[in-house]
Order: structure tokens, then sequence, then C-alpha cells
């Protein structure tokens, strides 16, 4: 009964716990189950969101910092690179009468209490406009180019409808100078005119805008030739002045200037007038500066071998026509005298000798049958008669008439003239020693000699006295030609030029200075022709940009003139 | 289970989060240096554009015809002329101006160098009878000494005064 009792007691709590055993075990079970569904739950969830990642959602933008710091439009350097053009960020004032989004008035204080506060902000501002303009309701530009602290200011106004968005700007730091060089850059981002134009794709080339372009240009002498034009055409009351310093010996451009100009930063009406450049699109009959290039080609075909020589002096008549000098200059003259008192006649009859098939050889050979050779857009076609030129065609183009060139043409004539013999294309880009263009020889050696010789004695004894730079051994030619007008030439109006180059004993650069319609004033003596107003802004130039191209004056050093100067007496000249 | 195996289980649990402790450690860390990297760079940035511009308006102000029109109004500076440039020896030569007659003879500086036949240094007498320093009575001893201090040959002077002072 005992064993019988035990027994009885002992199963029940036996069956229990193994009841609870199971549970227990279910209960595990269970919960191994619920922790395997979380973690395939998570895993699904993970999926889902690679899934979205990969699928819907856009990739996250890489901003690095070699891109942040890259330009949006490549810098432009001169050639000791000092920037020209940048790009960089920038802010633009921008009215949004949206951005309240309430449908009410855009703005909270009233327009004309908001333009007073922008008043303040930009002394220039017109607060009549502006008012009008925040009044009419229409979103748009108040101002392009806005700085940060203007920024801050302009915020402190507090009202919402002014936007300050970031905008990328193109600074020209010089504002005006060379700007018919460098262009600008128009509302669509691409440039225009200069080499903003010509190295448009270059500048916005990603790979490549992160360095500056270095152009041949100097800003020294840009500023030093712009700043002496100026008040040279100013004095003289002319219409316009080009001005070109270029090296006779790489073909570069140090400066180049076409007046007047306009400013890159500020594009208005008046400055769209003014892009038109004197310098490289503008042809002009260059007159008396041709005859030295007559003279040479003479030269070189072994037409003149003899300076002494002496031709004729009196008025010649030639199919019609009677060519003449401004004054009597004696009954003849030999050629250093020919271009120092710049005659006509003798001019025209040594183009006669050499003859009009040689003579144009050279000048083609010199591209004045060609746009000039530069990078910039604006390059004009001379006037130039193909085929056979008559006589009289031959006689008038050796005293610079019947063709019409750029000063650039003009330029790069004179930097083959003196520098040897060797034609150059001219450029506008940095030319690293040694990667010169090879150019053509159009004179030798020896022609090259002798016009140094003869273009000196012109600044010493002749019409280019006022350009004789004491210590630069200046050298070059004058030339004052009436412009053509309709049915003819109008005598009160000339285009003066002078074409030079320095130092005579190796020359180095040529400078040349043309000055549009000058006129008759006190401060050119009355004068119109070169000597007194062109020839002047040379000699003033020179001393300025000399020291800088590391030509320094020195009074004891010339080119030899002891072998011609007896061949023209005491020297002195018509002015 | 066995005690060992329980152990085993709860060493490599250990060592799996310490592993994750660590990794939650380091990610954050990169994360923190990755952020301090490109706040620096967006500082990098401000700076480089603030740098422009503010070179851009240096370069402005000081803009060759603003610098022209300073020099025309305010300072007025010509271009150098020629005799403001030397060249070469020889024309720095050409300010010399050759001695007049009965001008003094040019002075002349010489000074003897130690290894030359220098003269020896003579011996200090104090007025009192008693070498003032014994330093300067070994001639030899004081030279190198004052050679090596001052890095430098000795010259002639200091012998004279003491040859003076002795008489």
């Amino acid at each position: 009964m005992n064993a019988l009792t035990f027994n009885a007691g002992f199963a029940p709590s036996r069956i229990r716990l193994v009841d609870i055993r199971r549970r227990q075990l279910l209960t595990a079970q269970l919960r191994m189950l619920l922790l395997g569904a979380g973690f395939l739950f998570c895993a699904l969830l993970a999926l889902l969101r690679i899934a979205w990642l990969g699928v819907v959602q856009p990739a996250p933008a890489e901003h690095s910092m070699a891109q942040a710091l890259l330009p949006p439009r490549g810098e432009i350097t001169d050639r000791n690179g000092v920037p020209l053009a940048r790009a960089f960020p920038a802010y633009a004032l921008w009215y949004n009468p949206d951005a309240l989004g309430d449908g009410g008035s855009p703005l909270v204080k009233s327009p004309a209490e908001v333009a007073a506060r922008l008043h303040a902000v930009f002394p220039d501002l017109d607060v009549a406009e502006t008012t009008r303009f925040l009044a009419a309701g229409k979103a748009g530009y108040i101002r392009r180019r806005v700085l940060p602290e203007e920024v801050n200011a302009v915020n402190a106004i507090g009202e919402l409808a002014l936007e300050t968005p970031a905008e990328e700007d193109r600074q020209y730091p010089q504002g005006r100078l060379a700007a018919h060089v460098l262009g600008y850059v128009a509302d669509d981002g691409h440039g225009r005119v200069g080499m903003e134009s010509y190295l448009d794709n270059r500048l916005l080339d990603p790979s490549e805008r992160g360095k500056p372009v270095p152009l041949s240009i100097d800003v020294r002498v840009q500023g030093a030739l712009e700043d002496e034009l100026r008040s040279g055409m100013e004095a003289v009351n002319a219409i316009g002045a080009a001005g070109i310093v270029l090296d006779v010996d790489s073909g570069e451009v140090l400066a180049l200037a076409s007046l007047p100009e306009f400013d890159p930063n500020r594009i208005d009406t008046q400055g769209a007038k003014n892009m038109f450049n004197r310098a490289t699109n503008e042809v002009y009959e260059l007159g008396s500066t041709f005859k030295p290039i007559t003279v040479a080609a003479a030269m070189d075909a072994g037409v003149v071998t003899d300076l002494s020589k002496r031709y004729p002096a009196t008025p010649l008549h030639v199919d019609g026509f009677t060519i003449h000098d401004d004054e009597n200059l004696g009954p003849t003259l030999n050629v250093p005298e020919t271009l120092i008192h710049s005659s006509n006649i003798v001019s025209a009859q040594i183009a006669d000798q050499l003859g009009g098939k040689r003579f144009k050889r050279v000048l083609e050979d010199l591209g004045m049958n060609e746009r000039p050779y530069i990078e910039l857009p604006a390059r004009g076609f001379p006037i130039w008669h193909k085929g056979d030129w008559p006589r009289l065609r031959t006689m008038t183009v050796g005293f610079g008439h019947g063709i019409a060139v750029t000063p650039l043409h003009l330029a790069a004539a004179y930097s083959a003239l003196v520098n040897g013999g060797i034609w150059r294309p001219a450029t506008l880009l940095k030319v690293k020693p040694g990667d010169e263009a090879r150019g053509r020889r159009v004179f030798t050696e020896a022609t090259s000699a002798r016009m140094k010789q003869l273009l000196r004695m012109v600044a010493v004894y002749g019409t280019g006295r006022k350009a004789n730079a004491p210590g630069f051994r200046v050298g070059g030619k004058t030339g004052s030609a009436e412009k053509a007008a309709a049915g003819g030439y109008d005598r009160s109006q000339v285009v003066a030029t002078f074409a030079s180059a320095f130092p005579m004993d190796k020359p180095r650069y040529v400078v040349v200075v043309m000055l549009d319609s000058p006129q008759k004033v006190a401060a050119s003596s009355y004068q119109r022709t070169a000597a007194w107003n062109a020839v002047p802004i040379v000699g003033r130039l020179i001393p300025r940009i000399g020291p800088l191209l590391g030509v320094m004056p020195d009074d004891n050093r010339d080119i030899d003139l002891s072998d011609l100067k007896p061949l023209v007496g005491d020297g002195g000249g018509n002015e | 289970m066995t005690q060992q195996s329980r152990l085993r289980r709860m060493g490599w649990l250990a060592v799996l989060s310490l592993c994750t402790v660590c990794y939650l450690a380091l990610h954050l860390k990169v994360h923190a240096v990755q952020s301090e990297v490109v706040r620096s760079e967006r500082q990098i940035i401000a700076l480089e554009n603030r740098r422009m511009l503010l070179e851009t308006e240096f370069e402005t102000r000081a803009s060759q015809e603003q610098l022209a029109s300073w020099n025309r109004l305010d300072f007025g500076y010509a271009a150098p002329a020629a005799g403001q440039f030397v060249e070469n020896e020889r024309q720095l030569a050409k300010f010399g101006t050759p001695r007049g007659p009965g001008a003094p003879a040019p002075i002349l500086v010489a000074a003897v160098t130690s290894g030359e036949k220098a003269p020896s240094f003579a011996n200090f007498v104090s007025p009192l009878g008693k070498p003032v320093d014994e330093r300067l009575l070994e001639p030899d001893a004081a030279h190198h000494d004052v050679a090596e201090r001052t890095g430098a040959t000795i010259s002639i002077p200091l012998a004279a005064a003491i040859g003076n002072v002795r008489e």
C-alpha cells in the first residue's frame, strides 16, 4: 500500500516535469523561429535597401576638392603669369517675386524703401529705376556682380525676394587693358572677340582648364603702350589709334592695342561699338612706311646697288597721273635722302625699275596678300590686287598707296626688314625659347643690315627725330597717307603711322603706332603728318618699355652710320 | 554540454564581442577622420576662393591704368635715362677719377695673417710689475685661444697695441 501510495504520489509530478520540459522546448523553438524570422526580415530589408539604392536612388555626387578648385573656365595670364582673365565664384542679385509664396505682395517693405536700402549697399544704383523694377513684380537681375560683403548686407535687409544666387564670374583685373586681345565672355558662357573666343574650347576643357594659358602679352608693356597711345591720340583729337610691339625674333606680340577700347567687365552699347580692332582688322593705306620695303626689295633684286646713285626728283607723269612730293626736295636725291625726306617720286622710280612682278612677290612673301597671321578672330583682308600690276600701280605701291594692309602686316614686315630678313607669323601665345616659328627668308642678311642703317638715319636725320630716345638707338619710318574717300583722297584726313624698331644695332622689338585722322592742333604744332603726332608717342613709349624688355639705354653704343653719313650731307629733313 | 565546451563558447563570444566593439570604435574613428578631412577640404576651398577674390581685388586696384594715373598725379616718375644704367665693369670704372697732380697717395690698408710672417706677441707687463693676464704672457696659447673663439685668423693690431703698452 505504501509502495502504491508512493508510486501514486510520484507519477503525477514526473508527468508534470515532462510536460514543463516539452513546453519549454516548444517555447525555445518558437523563439528560435521568431529570431530566425527577425534575421530574415532584416536581411530582406537590407536587400530591398540595396535594390532601392541601386535602381531608384541616384548615386550621391562625388565632391572632390580637385573638382571644386577647378575653375569653370581657364585663366588667361600674360607672359609673366599676371592674371588677365579669371573665373571666380561670385554672386548675383536676383529679384524673385514668388519667393514668399503667399500670392500677396512680393516684398515685406515698400519697393521704395527696399530700393533705398539697396542704394545704401550699392551707391551707384539708380533708386527710381530700381523702385519701378521692384514694383513691377517681374523676376530679373538687379545686379550681375555682387561681392560677398555686399551679399551679407543685402541679406541683412531681410527681404526673401532678394536672392543672391552663386554665379561664376569672369573677371578682367586689368579692366580695359588689352581688351581687344582678350575679348570677353558672353552670357552663353562662350568667348567673343579676342583670345577668349580663340581659346574657347581649351578654356572650357575640364582636362586642361586647370592650367592657365600664358599669352605673349607683357602687361607692363601693354599698359605703357595704351597709356602713351591714349594721351597721344587725345592730344591730337584723332578718332582712333592702334599700336603694336612685336618681338622680331619670335614673332610674339608683346603688346597690341586698339583705341578707343571697351571694358570687358561691362559690355554696353558704347563698348560694343569699340570692339572693332584697328590693329588687326582694319586695313589702311599706310603710305611712306612702305618705302623701306620698296628699297629693300630693290636692293635684294640688284636694282639698287649704289646708294649714292642720284635719281631725278621732279614730278613724274605716268598714264595721265602725276606723282609728286609734298615739297620740292631738290633736283635729285639718292636712296638715303629718299627715305630721310620721304620722296614719293624716287620711291616710285625704284619700284618701277624693280618691276611689278618682283615687287609683288616680295610683298606676298611678307604676307600682304592674305589676312594677318594672328590668333584673333578679327583679321582684316588687305586690299590687294591679284594678277599683273600695271606700271602705275607698281609705282604707287612703291610709296604705300594702292595697297591697304593692317598695322600688324606692317609690323611683321618691319621685323623681317630688321631681323636679318626672316618673316615670321605673329602670335599672341607665349613661345618657349627654341620653339619659334621657322619663318621664311624674304630679304638677305646684307639687305637687312643696310636697312637697319637707313631706318636709323631716318630717326637721326629725318622725320623720325622725335622718336630718337637717347640711348635706345631707335630707327623707323614715318608715313602720313591721306584717307581714301568717295572719288579719291580726303586731304583733310590722314592716317599717320610710325613703324620703328629698337635697338638698331641689334634689333629686338618692332613698334608700330598708327593714328587715325589726327587733327592740326597746338600739341602737334598745327601739323598733321606722323612726325608731329605718331613719332613723339614712340619717343615716349620706348624709354618706358625698353628696360622692361631687357634693352638698356646706352649712349656709347649705336649702329655704324659712318659710310652713309656723307651721302646725306648735313642731314635734316622735312617733318 | 561539457564545462570545457561551454567555456570555449563563452571565449568565442567574448572574442567576437571584443572584435565587434573594436570594429565599431574603428568605424567611428574612420568616420570622424573622414568628416574632418571633408571639413578641411571645404575650408581649403573656401580659403582658396577667398584668396582668389582678394588677389583679384588687389590686381584690380593695382591695375596698370591705375598705376599710371597714380604716377601721373602723385609720383611723377619718369623712365630712367641712359646715365642711370651701369652695364659692365668698364662703365663702372668710368666713374672713377684719375689722381690729380700733387694729390696724396691713396691709403692702402694691409693686414698680415698669422700664417705669414706675423711678429709674435710682445709680453704684456703691468705698470705695477705684475702680469695682468696670464694668457697674454703666452702669445701662442692666447693666439690659438682667440683664434678658436672667433673662428677666424687673427691680424696684427693686437700685437702692436701690446708693444706700445710695454714701452
